[in-house]
């Protein structure tokens, strides 16, 4: 028996990595399962069926359920018409994750609209294409499961990657609020923002880690452990599959609206974010007064992630200041 | 007159009106110019009117500061771009830009329609990218920059209602924290805001709809009551935005700052709170027996489904 016996799923981007694990993961324990990829590559660019097919023959070779679906999330169309499948093949729909992205990455100051545009569609939009109709769906039968997925790069930040920063914060925020939507109805969203090797974070280059580092820019991209460490194994992304599916079953019915950080054999909750320090004054500040109460107060001892460079003139570091009044 | 941003020239989006118009009269006041930018559009985002900016503007100038309109929408890649140009064409460069802009279209997700949620999208976070892509570019040729993002607690906590809206904002943040690292080795801050106050936007929040929140136990932004009422004033939001424009916050960078009232807060980073760990891989059982007790105690669920509701895997009586 396993712990989703009977439940179905729509799993997006389930044709390779992260994805791909959690739908084997479904399908080990019990669910029907939608396997969404129409098989791009890292950039968003191509299509190919393969990737789809051959994780449903692999679950099918297991004795489990499962269909393919090559449709892209970046269409509400595309949303509709999986999480339609879902109920055409297998009668319901009880869990969604939202695993599909891509990346374009690319320095702010260089990045193209079409580059902000594309990521923006597959990873947000994405979300929205398939949690709309499945959660009216998921309320009227007063049962649901949703999963985002978010990422550090946008919980934390990262460079070079201010679209899928952007995209990954707004899926998290996207998450709390569907979570309060839904939650009356029996149903659950939660977030997870995973760490692991795959075919995405490989485009990342070495040189990229290294420059990061050498500039001093604190990052949430972070080198993988050479293969010779005791914790290189640890980056397989079928280490996300357990969380998820425990927070897919019966048990985690309370479990709603928090992200969860999920990488190797380590997973952690985070906060809300709050208000970790306060200055307060029943009137309004003088910007002198700001400077006093920020500098000695509010960010005492607080990093900047990215300072300036040594190498150029920082009015207020190096040269003088205009007087605050 | 002051003179803390003397010469410095910031485009403000959304400065026809709210917090945007005070953070604007500020930087005039205190010797900035300003390029006071808003289309003069509804709450919903509908219609234009090109007054709110041109009268901010002449309010602006007629206490003796430098500000000019300007009605191009965020939400548009040439509507970023026309305003820092004209920024630069006018006062002949820019230091900073402060995207205050945005519109509501609440609706539960059940009901959301997909207009809904692309216009909110477009304005508030597509907005962030089309006037910090072309004003990035700038900050960092002059190696010189501020950037300053308007998020919100209904997106970094979440407001029953507002998918679009909590998606956006908390978008801006994830944005911001990006363009932080991006853009800082050149002397360019960027900052969020989650700020609170009463202005034409907040006041669209029916109390019916404030009253069945709370009555049904679901956690959000709550109203403000009594005394603290007056600290509701956009006026209060607008002294910590002028500081960050300074030369002396040339360090506070990639930081979420609430602001409301007399209060500044810093916002926590989103760091894990508590962790559970393994050498190898969790199994389903395992994590049924550590998560509610050893991850999860003491985190509650903002939404919990109502005692009448059948739940699988809760337990009765």
């Amino acid at each position: 028996m396993g712990v989703l016996d009977g439940k179905v799923a729509v799993v997006t981007g389930s044709g390779r990595g992260i994805g791909r694990g959690i739908a084997m993961k479904f399908a080990a324990q019990g669910a029907s399962v939608i396997i969404n990829d129409p098989g791009v590559n890292v950039d968003g660019s191509g299509h190919d069926a393969g990737p789809a097919d051959q994780v449903v023959d692999e679950i099918k070779a297991l004795g489990g359920q499962a269909a393919a679906n090559y449709d892209s999330v970046a269409e509400m169309a595309g949303g509709e018409n999986m999480v339609k499948q879902a109920v055409d093949a297998f009668g319901k729909i009880d869990i969604l994750v939202n695993t599909a992205g891509i990346l374009r990455d690319r320095m702010v100051f260089n990045m193209s609209q079409e580059e902000w545009d594309d990521v923006i569609a597959v990873h947000l939009k994405g979300h929205f294409s398939t949690i709309k109709p499945a959660s009216i769906l998921m309320r009227q039968q007063r049962y649901g499961r949703i999963i985002n997925f978010s990422s550090s790069s946008g919980t934390i930040g990262n460079t070079g990657q201010f679209n899928y920063g952007a995209a990954k914060s707004g899926i998290a925020g996207l998450g709390r609020v569907v979570a309060k939507d839904l939650g009356r109805y029996g149903v659950t969203c939660n977030i997870i923002a995973p760490g692991a090797g795959t075919r995405m974070t490989a485009t990342v280059p070495d040189s990229a880690r290294e420059l990061r580092a050498g500039s001093g820019i604190q990052g949430a991209a972070s080198a993988a452990p050479v293969q010779e460490s005791a914790y290189a194994g640890l980056r397989d992304p079928e280490f996300v599959a357990p969380m998820v599916t425990y927070l897919c079953s019966d048990d985690a019915w309370d479990i709603n609206g928090w992200v969860f950080n999920v990488s190797g054999g380590s997973i952690s909750v985070s906060r809300y974010p709050v208000a970790e320090r306060s200055i307060f004054k029943p009137g309004h500040w003088t910007l002198s007064e700001l400077d006093d109460a920020v500098q000695n107060v509010l960010l005492k001892d607080i990093d900047n992630p990215a300072p300036p460079r040594d190498d150029i003139e920082v009015p207020g570091r190096d040269i003088a200041a205009r007087v605050l009044s | 007159m002051g003179s803390s941003l003397e010469g410095r020239s910031i485009v403000v989006t959304g400065s026809g009106r709210g917090i945007g118009s005070e953070i604007a009269k500020l930087i005039g006041l205190q010797g900035g110019n300003v390029i006071v930018n808003d289309p003069g559009v509804n709450v919903d985002g509908s219609g234009t009117d090109n007054a709110p900016a041109e009268e901010v503007a002449q309010e602006i100038r007629a206490a003796g500061g430098n500000a000019i309109a300007n009605f191009d929408t965020v939400a548009t890649a040439d509507g970023g771009e026309n305003m820092i140009t004209q920024c630069v064409d006018e006062f002949g460069r820019i230091d900073g830009i402060v995207h205050v802009a945005g519109i509501l279209r609440d609706r539960m997700i059940f009901n959301m329609t997909e207009e809904e949620w692309d216009d909110v999208v477009a304005v508030h976070l597509t907005g962030l990218f089309n006037v910090v892509k072309p004003a990035s570019i700038l900050f960092r040729q002059q190696r010189f920059g501020r950037i300053i993002g308007f998020s919100s607690g209904s997106g970094m906590n979440g407001n029953t209602g507002q998918a679009n809206y909590g998606a956006a904002k908390a978008g801006i943040t994830g944005g911001i924290r990006c363009a932080a690292r991006d853009l800082g080795r050149y002397g360019v801050t960027s900052n969020a805001i989650c700020p609170g106050a009463a202005t034409r936007m907040t006041a669209t929040v029916p109390d019916a709809a404030r009253d069945l929140r709370s009555s049904q136990g679901i956690q959000g932004q709550q109203r403000t009551e009594s005394i603290v009422n007056q600290l509701r004033a956009g006026s209060y939001v607008a002294p910590m935005v002028g500081y960050l424009l300074t030369d002396q916050a040339w360090n506070i960078n990639g930081k979420c700052f609430n602001v409301s009232g007399g209060q500044v807060s810093l916002s926590s980073e989103e760091v894990p709170y508590r962790s559970i760990n393994k050498a190898g891989m969790w199994e389903i059982d395992e994590l049924q027996a550590l998560v509610p007790s050893n991850l999860m105690a003491g985190l509650r669920n903002p939404a919990p489904p109502p005692a009448d509701l059948s739940i699988p895997g809760r337990l009765v009586g």
